[in-house]
């Protein structure tokens, strides 16, 4: 890929939340640093990804590009524009979808709401008209478009609030993980479909926490934890960070005392839970060498009378380069959990 | 200031005093398609007021008798109290629509996430709110005139007495003051992200002060000096004024009528900087996607 230059430009991007916690009696000010001194170039032309955990400021972000939160501190040019200066060009350059089905009037059908929000893209109404034909087209929206949006089902919805995002047709498209409500199949459908604007010019900026998804669609990728990025480039590169034969999945029924073990054993950097269902666990190490701690690990799962259903070593994924910056897995929520348990202490 | 990013273009959007237009056309004419697809939202304006006129009305006969219309016309001038109460009555339906539909607008559309959509695009503010204003504008007015024509017929009163367009410029005039106060009153719910009980305790408020039943001369001084701090006290009396016989507060229309222009040249100007800083404050902090 050839890189040319950056339509967006972060600069120190922090953004702090003040909310108030309420327990008995008493109210105290909680402080959450969503955003902590974010720089990032993003190039025109390129699929870029952020891909966090729950929690990680992915969300946040995007809103302050949007120009729906102002950041606590430091800029951001967008197309051109300053994000603070020029709000309104920099959001005629953009178009978002950010909230997934929400965001729609649901008393109005689809295609009023596309026209609605053409009309404040300021689009005049005879090209309003023919870009809504066109995104109709596009995105098979035919047989409910002329519906009020409250008998839509949820996937309906979402495809909608992906067409409302393609209204004004801008340089820049911000998708805040626009398939996590969808099936396999409309969210292999509308990467496809992303995949096809990018190819006719568009930068998307596309966040996920599924590492899967980042590592199939984006040229490159932040990886974002807590507020901060912690990893930044093409997600082959990034993958190359972490050497092959490194990185080992357990799974089946394995107690906490065989994970505490594991950890223990030489040549072992990290051992996370990456997913847990049904009394299952999927158990992600990463290690130096696996041929050489294979053996190790199985000694301490036979001892500790864990059931093995599958162990194997593994190419290594976009979630081994979280884990092994952070030591934790991506799908471990960090959102901070407000609990009035400790107020009016 | 020098652009660190490379421009491509704005996408579809065109600028122009044309496409702003558009904006206020279109929020204003959706707003119209959304309340006519809820089954009776504007039938029930109109018949509020004639309802509401009702009760006083039969009350009076009830309590008073034979003598109702003397006794009114001791305390306020005129002894048509049937007029009196269906103006009060159809002013009122004016002032709570004018006052609280930008404020149901904007929680509506918190909740519904669309306020954010909103918010994203190039649309200015103001733009948007002249819209809702509008929309606000003429179904508070459409309400009104047939509350009247409704209730004249009813209460088997006449309208053409008294000074017809002297009583219509006082409904006019007295709806641009209550721009300001809805766009302050949008704030306030904006920022604490609540409506229902808000608009319930106000409603009274508002009911109470501005007099649609009674004149506020009958109030404590104090009540009396609240009550006249309140545009829309101006409106109700200043049409009651006009059509009967009952007294302007300073005595002549003109007077009266510079009142109500102060508030209407003060008040929008008021409420659209309040809106507009609570707005920032709120981006500052959380932004208008929570709810
Ligand atoms: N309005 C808010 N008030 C307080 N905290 C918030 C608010 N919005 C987000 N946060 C917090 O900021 C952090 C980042 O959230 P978010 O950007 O939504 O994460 P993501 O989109 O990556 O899941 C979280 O800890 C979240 O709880
Ligand atoms: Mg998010």
């Amino acid at each position: 890929m050839t890189m040319s230059e950056p339509i967006i430009a972060i600069e120190n991007i922090s953004k702090t939340f003040t909310s108030k916690e309420r327990g008995k009696g008493r109210k105290r000010k909680k402080k959450v640093e969503a955003l902590k001194d974010v720089s990032l170039e993003i190039f025109d032309g390129e699929v870029f990804g952020l891909l966090g955990p729950n929690g990680a400021g992915k969300t946040t972000l995007i809103k302050c590009l949007t120009t729906l939160l102002l950041p606590t501190s430091g800029t951001a040019w967008i197309n051109g524009f300053n994000l603070q200066k020029e709000e309104n060009k920099v959001r005629a350059s953009i178009g978002c979808m950010l909230m997934g089905e929400r965001g729609l009037y649901w008393k109005l059908t689809g295609r009023e709401n596309l026209d609605y929000f053409g009309a404040l893209y300021y689009i005049p109404k005879n090209v309003r008209r023919e870009r809504i034909d066109y995104l109709v087209d596009l995105l098979e929206l035919s047989d409910f478009v002329d519906r009020t949006v409250e008998t839509y089902s949820s996937g309906q919805k979402m495809i909608l609030a992906f067409a409302k995002s393609l209204i004004n047709d801008a340089p820049i498209l911000f998708l805040d993980e626009p398939t996590v409500t969808m099936d396999v199949h409309a969210a292999r459908n509308l990467r496809s479909i992303v995949r096809n604007l990018n190819k006719e010019g568009h930068t998307i900026i596309y966040t996920t926490h599924l590492m899967a998804e980042a590592d199939e669609l984006c040229d490159r990728v932040a990886i974002i934890d807590r507020g901060e990025i912690i990893a930044l480039g093409p997600p082959s590169e990034l993958k190359s960070s972490i050497p092959q034969e490194s990185v080992v999945d357990v799974e089946g029924v394995i107690p906490e005392s065989a994970r505490n073990r594991i950890v223990e054993i030489p040549g072992i950097r990290t051992a996370v839970v990456k997913d847990e269902t049904n009394g299952k666990t999927m158990l992600g190490i990463i290690c130096d060498n696996s041929r050489r701690v294979l053996p190790k690990i199985i000694d301490v799962l036979v001892e500790e009378d864990a059931i093995i259903e599958y162990i194997s070593p593994q190419e290594v994924t976009l979630e081994d380069v979280f884990i092994a910056k952070t030591g934790r897995s991506l799908s471990i929520d960090t959102r901070e959990i407000v609990t009035p348990k400790d107020a009016g202490k | 200031m020098t652009a660190k990013t490379v421009h491509k273009n704005l996408g579809l959007s065109e600028m122009s005093w044309r496409s702003s237009l558009g904006v206020t056309k279109t929020v204003l004419i959706a707003r119209f398609k959304i309340v006519l697809r809820y089954k009776g939202a504007i039938v029930f304006d109109m018949i509020l007021p004639v309802i509401l006129a009702a009760l006083p009305i039969l009350l009076g006969v009830a309590i008073a008798g034979q003598a109702a219309a003397q006794n009114f016309e001791d305390a306020t001038g005129t002894e048509n109290y049937k007029l009196y109460m269906l103006i009060g009555a159809s002013t009122f339906i004016v002032v709570t629509l004018m006052l609280w539909l930008v404020g149901y607008w904007i929680r509506r559309e918190m909740e519904t996430g669309t306020l954010e959509s909103v918010y994203a695009s190039p649309a200015k503010r103001v733009e948007v709110l002249s819209g809702v204003t509008l929309y606000a504008l003429i179904r508070s007015l459409m309400a009104f005139a047939f509350a009247m024509v409704v209730g004249s017929f009813i209460f088997q009163v006449d309208l053409f007495q008294g000074e017809m367009a002297l009583a219509l410029a006082f409904v006019v005039i007295g709806i641009i003051p209550l721009w300001g106060i809805s766009f302050a009153f949008g704030a306030l719910i904006l920022k604490v992200k609540e409506a229902d009980s808000l608009i319930q305790v106000m409603q009274w408020v508002v009911a109470f002060f501005m007099g649609i039943f009674f004149p506020i001369t009958v109030f404590p001084p104090f009540l009396r000096y609240v009550a006249l701090s309140f545009p829309p006290t101006w409106m109700t009396n200043g049409v009651r004024a006009s059509l009967l016989d009952v007294a302007y507060f300073f005595g002549t229309w003109y007077l009266d009528l510079a009142v109500l222009l102060a508030f209407a040249a003060v008040l929008p100007l008021v409420g659209y900087t309040v809106f507009l800083r609570t707005e920032r404050r709120i981006k500052k902090n959380e932004g208008v996607g929570q709810f």
